[in-house]
């Protein structure tokens, strides 16, 4: 065997459908996915000694990731596919380098499509760092996949029909839930997926949620949001206030609740590490989450033969992902040979037309529930902002006040975004801190740059280079 | 000892010990270190190195490392990313704690 024509990383509903689709026309495929079974976060499986009796709590997207891992399966002998593969970064050109089984590999590609997901956008706010302020992604990873409640008294505090999906999981399971805080307009949600509801089904399943909700007696509070997070050693009240417009906090409704969990889901941020590293343009876009690749129809990038498709390119679901997987892997068939113009037409059709579809849905839900600035003028002063180096908000403006404007410059002069996250917990915020402090528009502050690893790996893989590293001719 | 688990919808796996901290806490087989400490009501993983602060599972897909704990003697482990198996050994991490070399 030769070295594979495509590889795909991520094996979510946007890395799948891409395999599955170069491979139905003869690219040969290889995908690598970090964890040990394929689905992503919205179709993963149950983990080994787990037996799912009654798959009614996993709603419809456990149906609709059904369809798509058995299709993965009749695919299984034509993809190479790779668990447990942590992908880290790449050192050379057109290598990628991954963690496998406590080993290093290097895997050379010609095209390359990221198909890598997003992650929960982390919002400092005094007292985000105590045990039990989970996000909303978190809580759900626990209570769908794990059957462990996050909490006895739980508060939700976020936008958009995530948390509302979490928090009926929550309620199925028997959990508590004290309230639900929707910083932006419920009603004007509402009346979006009613308008929709007639030709697309999928966000009928919101209403479902609100119904579950307000069955359950669980106080839904629109124009809320959460101020701080206090305890002694993990949470046990939460303050909360009505906001204006703007998420502003109106300080004469300020209130405590008695809760001891506090799930956060203000939205998604796209994985855009690998993306990054490779050299492809970005653009900030606050609508889908932050910095974005910037692609064309076929979901390319700037760099000729590397792809992005699902959340990790513009946070818009998995229905948006698997869609632009197809075409991301129809359109790189067709750039090797395997399929003629005629044909790769053909067979992208359907999906771009199903795609406008729910675009014009989600751009909608998208300007309804993007963040305003209030969310971003929650942290104080001696609020940390950099979870892993201990900076609080006064340390990053006390290196702005000394003439940084640049967050590259900012994290040599006080290592933000240096420790074990690499910056996913604290980078999406200070881009936004300082745009406050400077005054500048946030499209305009360059975000970090990225380097390898992108990933925490143990030091003996990497410095086993090159000795263990063994380049992957002829798997 | 309290139990945070759902019964409904599942059945799960073998149960048996991991020991956190020199006390016995039961886990399911398929269960993440981080889910069958919560279900026992246990939160805090770790103490920051500076601050000296409690933290815990936060993100819970791995990104975050707010979970990190000493599992089997390697530090900055996630625990939300570890599977629990019989007879594991967890710590709850002190900064970013001493790597223990074993051979």
């Amino acid at each position: 065997m030769k070295d594979p024509e495509l590889i795909v990383i991520g094996a979510g509903p946007g890395g799948i459908a891409a395999a599955v689709e170069a491979a139905k026309a003869g690219v040969t495929t290889t995908i690598l996915d970090e964890n040990p079974k394929p689905g992503g976060r919205i179709y993963g499986q149950f983990s080994d000694g787990f037996k799912l009796v009654n798959p009614k709590f996993l709603g419809p997207d456990y149906e609709k990731g059904k369809v798509l891992l058995a299709e993965f399966d009749t695919f299984r002998e034509k993809i190479d596919y790779l668990q447990d593969a942590l992908v880290f970064g790449t050192f050379e050109n057109r290598i990628m380098t991954f963690h496998q089984a406590g080993k290093g590999h290097r895997i050379p590609f010609n095209k390359l499509i990221a198909a890598t997901g997003a992650y929960d956008r982390p919002v400092p706010f005094p007292g985000w760092t105590l045990p039990g302020v989970l996000t909303a992604g978190g809580a759900q990873t626990l209570v769908k996949m794990q059957r462990v409640l996050p909490g006895k008294n739980i508060l939700f505090a976020g936008t958009g029909p995530l948390q509302l999906v979490v928090a009926n999981q929550v309620l199925d399971g028997g959990g508590k839930v004290e309230a639900i805080l929707e910083a932006g307009e419920i009603n004007n949600w509402l009346k979006l997926l009613k308008g929709f509801s007639r030709n697309w089904g999928l966000l009928t399943d919101g209403l479902q949620y609100i119904r579950g909700i307000r069955k359950a007696g669980v106080p839904l509070l629109r124009r809320h949001i959460i101020l701080e997070a206090r305890g002694d050693r993990q949470v046990e009240e939460a303050i909360i206030a009505e906001v204006d417009q703007d998420w502003r906090a109106i300080e004469k409704t300020r209130r405590a609740l008695k809760v001891d969990t506090i799930c956060i889901g203000y939205g998604l941020v796209p994985s855009v590490e690998l993306k990054r590293l490779v050299g492809c343009k970005h653009r900030y876009d606050p609508d889908l989450g932050g910095w974005i690749p910037v692609r064309n129809e076929d979901m390319e990038t700037s760099v000729p033969g590397v792809f992005a498709v699902g959340d990790g390119a513009g946070a818009a679901g998995s229905s948006v992902a698997m869609f632009e997987g197809r075409i991301a892997g129809i359109s790189i068939a067709r750039s090797l040979g395997h399929l003629s113009s005629e044909e790769a037409a053909k067979r992208k059709k359907p999906y771009l037309s199903d795609m406008k579809k729910i675009r014009r849905l989600r751009d909608a839900l998208d300007r309804i529930s993007y963040p305003r600035p209030g969310l971003f003028e929650l942290a104080h002063d001696d609020t940390i902002i950099c979870r892993c180096e201990e900076l609080t908000l006064g340390d990053i403006k006390n290196a702005i006040g000394k003439g940084t404007i640049e967050m590259n410059e900012l994290k040599r002069i006080t290592r933000m975004g240096m420790g074990r996250c690499q910056g996913r917990m604290c980078a999406p915020a200070v881009q936004e801190i300082i745009a406050r402090q400077t005054q500048t528009p946030a499209a305009e502050i360059e975000y970090l740059n990225q380097r390898p690893p992108t990933r925490l790996v143990p030091i003996n893989m990497l410095a086993s280079l090159p000795g263990e590293f063994e380049i992957r001719h002829g798997w | 000892m309290e139990d945070m688990r759902i019964w409904k919808d599942v059945e799960r796996g073998q149960a048996f010990e991991i020991e956190v901290d020199g006390v016995q806490v039961v886990a399911y087989e398929g269960e993440t270190v981080a889910a069958a400490l919560m279900a026992a009501g246990i939160r805090t993983t770790n103490r920051t190195a500076k601050r000296e602060e409690p933290r815990g599972v936060c993100c819970g897909i791995g990104l975050c490392y707010g979970c990190t704990m000493v599992i089997d003697g390697v530090p900055n482990t996630r625990a939300c990313q570890t599977l629990a198996r019989p007879g594991m050994r967890l710590e709850t991490q002190k900064g970013l704690q001493r790597w223990e070399v074993a051979e």
